[in-house]
């Protein structure tokens, strides 16, 4: 398999933290994309004339109201749907490109149900499904299924031999999220992946994500959790109705909080405290500890 | 997802406000009329009762042609097959193809009664909610329960898989996506391999599937939903005046389209 | 509409229940006690696997009980069949996936259906069906198909549908987990506009601050009883919070990393008021 060059080819600048897979990230750029279902009566929402940049090793929250088309543009940059018109860049390369397939195939896209991913009869072989896909040797399957299960707090010796639907829900939502790590994604979608957690489990989530940004990995996390989205992204995206609102780092000046408000969004918690305290949003602390710190 | 059979189209026209019993028996009873009848001249009779009917119910064309294009198919099937295979002095012949004009007839015949059917059975879909459909069978089915059939639950079962179909579609696509993500491949290999890579998609399906029987279950008898327990509807069937002429104004139609 | 022997008597007078599923090896939920009287809003809190939906489904006469001292819902007896299926008309339950609570193929069919199962005559019907369509803004969409509606417009629909039926007390089940901002907003004012009339409420939810305005609070912690009391005595102590997987509200975990830091507020703050107060008072 082709896929199998390039993603080895990712891997030797990678394991300075061995626990984390994945290794440089990779950019992303969307021009003008529009992409709409055949069957206009499907409650399927369309995007249009998208267009954003996010760097490699940036972090971009996707945000709007249910229907705004999130995750529609989620799966076209995963190259689920091929865009009706403009063009998807990965690495700067566009879909005429050689190797354009071997690029996409190290975007890692997580569902928001756990349930319609998990499959197989246990969680190794689930989380393997991917790795052999891409035609890895077994050797190299299973270190990456260890490594995977291991950096989404469900230790191997523990977890492996477990039947995928006899896990707790938060369980599950990680298991999902290890099968797309296994494949060692440099750009990572992410699903509404925090609905119905509880809080413990958003805390583990939370510092998985931060570990992976911290790898180098490039994420993009469509949430409605404004505050998680400010914890964890240094850019914002809103989508209503599936046309482009704004994109760009977080504004809230008169403008941008005008903003979040048509689109139903509040500001991050940390960013009113801040304008209540008299202090500029613009430089609010991203969590407690940050804002402990510069009160102190 | 694919519109299926002619979907319920919300209207107010009159065919929209009949008893739905009334238009089951009317749509059955043409229905058997057209296999009956074999000429030219009484297909025509049904096929002018189909489009007046069809007319009246107000339903945009382009409503009807999206669920009826995807049929086009078994109607060419239904022609060539005829013209191949119907008996008949062949005029032309090649391998084993003979045209004859018979054959011709025969499938021009049996193509436009197979069109005139679906627009006939469609006019019945388009202007009745299938919830009402199945209340109306229920209705039709009760002499039924003397012989211990669960008519109405039977009915509920059939108006609550309509109502999951829309759903379980989207599900199913939402998996195949799910695993395309990760490298399965649905469109190419051969038919073993294609077999195969369907197994992981109808797991999850079938889970699913199964947690929300048991969620809908419980969230019925939260509702006070008791099997045999007598029930009330929000719209009861209702037969009036026009019902009545619905009957009689089919029953003239068949009979006409028998004698002409 | 069937009542209560006694008005004054709690809506929930449970004590030592227990509940296990078929083949399962330890209790869902065990030697647990809640107490709901009139007109109160308890907000049930607890982490994945707590226990708490099994609890929404005992409460609403919908599983038997595996044992219990006492179980009773609105006056009926929970143990026995006929209790559980007079209790299912007093107690309104609402789920967590509006998805598959709807059962009908148009919004007012949908929520007619409780009362047809208890066959109102049409009559009756339509007037109430109306009047909850009305409530709950679902005029426009009453003819809508469940699958052509949003997540919030969904689950006001199935609210619509559990209220129909007249009932004395309300269990929700995280009803706001599935929804956008947009959406649990909508449902959170229905639920709050249904307890200002007089209903009371029990509300299971993962969303600290949605727990923070409740009467009283109970946490479920490996299917037992793990806190009751009010919201600010449940999260002072933090640690146990954390243990028991639920988390402060943001202003309350603010005020736990100055604490740390050697600048404790007076007081824990649950509320950005709360907490800019607290900050205003600070030396």
């Amino acid at each position: 398999m082709s896929g199998s060059k390039a993603v080895a080819g990712a891997t030797p600048d990678e394991p300075r933290e061995p626990a984390v897979p994945g290794s440089s990230g990779m950019s992303l750029a969307c021009a003008d994309v529009s992409f709409s279902y055949e069957e206009a009566r499907a409650p399927i929402p369309a995007v249009r004339d998208v267009s954003f940049e996010l760097p490699a090793g940036g972090s971009l929250a996707l945000m709007g109201a249910s229907g705004s088309g999130k995750s529609t543009l989620l799966q076209v940059v995963r190259g689920l749907d091929a865009p009706d018109t403009g063009a998807v860049l990965l690495d700067g390369a566009a879909p005429v490109d050689a190797g354009y397939a071997a690029l996409q195939r190290e975007v890692g896209l997580v569902f928001q149900a756990p349930e319609l991913q998990l499959f197989a009869a246990t969680a190794r072989e689930d989380v393997a499904f991917g790795p052999r896909r891409l035609g890895w040797p077994e050797e190299q399957v299973t270190a990456a299924v260890d490594t995977a299960l291991d950096v989404v707090g469900l230790p191997p010796a523990h977890f492996a031999e477990r039947h995928p639907y006899s896990l707790s829900g938060g369980e599950q939502r990680r298991l999902a999220l290890a099968g797309v790590l296994a494949m060692r994604p440099r750009l990572l979608l992410l699903d509404e992946p925090f609905v119905s957690l509880d809080p413990g489990t958003r805390r583990q989530l939370v510092g998985i994500l931060e570990r992976l940004k911290a790898a180098g990995v490039t994420l993009l996390l469509a949430t409605h959790d404004v505050d998680l989205a400010w914890a964890l992204c240094d850019e914002l995206l809103v989508l209503g109705e599936g046309r482009l609102v704004a994109a760009g780092p977080w504004d809230f000046s008169t403008a941008g909080g005008r903003l979040l408000a048509e689109n139903r969004l509040r500001e991050p918690f940390f960013v009113e405290l801040w304008r209540r305290l008299g202090r500029d949003p613009q430089r609010a602390p991203r969590s407690a500890s940050a804002a402990a710190e510069a009160l102190s | 997802m694919k519109a299926t059979i002619a979907q319920y189209y919300a209207g107010d026209s009159l065919l929209h406000r009949l008893d739905p019993r009334a238009k089951f028996v009317a749509v059955s009873a043409l229905a058997v009329a057209l296999f009956v009848r074999d000429s030219f001249a009484g297909l025509a009779v049904y096929a002018a009762a189909a489009v007046l009917a069809y007319a009246l119910s107000g339903v945009p064309v382009a409503w009807f042609w999206r669920a009826f294009r995807p049929l086009l198919w078994l109607v060419a099937l239904t022609f060539v097959a005829q013209v191949v295979f119907a008996p008949g002095d062949p005029f032309f012949s090649f391998w084993f193809i003979h045209l004859s004009w018979r054959g011709l007839e025969l499938a021009a015949f049996l193509s436009l009664r197979l069109v005139v059917l679906v627009l006939v059975g469609s006019v019945l879909t388009l202007t009745t909610p299938s919830m009402a459909l199945t209340d109306g069978l229920a209705w039709l089915g009760r002499p039924l329960r003397r012989l211990r059939v669960p008519t109405d639950e039977l009915a509920l079962m059939v108006t609550i898989a309509l109502r999951f179909i829309p759903t379980l579609l989207v599900e199913l696509d939402t998996i195949m996506r799910a695993q395309r993500a990760r490298g399965a491949d649905f469109r190419h290999g051969g038919l073993g391999e294609r077999t195969r890579s369907l197994v992981p998609v109808l797991v999850p399906l079938f889970v699913l599937s199964f947690r929300r029987a048991d969620e809908l279950a419980l969230a019925m008898e939260a509702r006070c939903y008791r099997p045999g327990a007598v029930r009330t509807r929000l719209h009861p069937l209702r037969a009036g005046w026009s019902d009545f002429a619905l009957l009689v104004v089919t029953a003239a139609v068949i009979a006409a389209g028998l004698l002409v | 509409m069937s009542s209560s022997p006694d008005e004054t008597a709690p809506l929930f007078d449970i004590s030592g229940l227990h509940y296990r599923y078929a083949g399962a090896q330890a209790d869902a939920l065990a030697d647990l006690d809640l107490t709901v009287h009139e007109g109160e809003f308890v907000a049930v809190l607890g982490a994945n696997g707590s226990g708490k939906s099994t609890l929404a489904r005992l409460l609403g006469g919908l599983e038997k009980p595996t044992a219990a001292r006492h179980a009773l819902a609105c006056g009926h007896d929970l143990l026995v069949e006929d209790g559980r299926l007079s209790a299912r008309r007093d107690v309104g339950v609402l789920f967590q996936n509006p998805e598959n609570q709807l059962v009908a193929q148009c919004v007012e069919d949908d929520v007619a259906f409780g009362l047809e199962n208890l066959a109102w005559p049409a009559a009756d019907m339509r007037r109430r069906v109306d009047a909850m369509l009305a409530r709950f803004g679902l005029e426009e969409l009453r003819r809508r198909e469940p699958h052509m509606l949003s997540g919030g417009q969904k689950q006001r629909t199935a609210l619509a549908g559990v209220i129909a039926v007249p009932r004395r007390v309300l269990v929700l089940d995280e009803p706001t987990a599935m929804l956008d901002p947009a959406g649990r907003d909508e449902v959170l004012m229905a639920v709050r506009e249904m307890h200002a009339d007089g209903l009371a409420v029990v509300y299971i939810t993962q969303e600290m601050d949605e727990a923070v305005g409740a009467d009283r609070v109970v946490v479920l912690g490996g299917g037992t009883e793990a806190y009751a009391g009010t919201a600010a005595g449940l999260f002072a102590d933090a640690v146990r919070v954390r243990r028991l997987g639920l988390g402060l509200p943001a202003a309350g975990e603010l005020a736990l990393a100055l604490a740390e830091r050697g600048h404790a507020l007076r007081g824990l703050p649950l509320t950005i008021d709360e907490l800019l107060a607290a900050l205003g008072d600070a030396p």
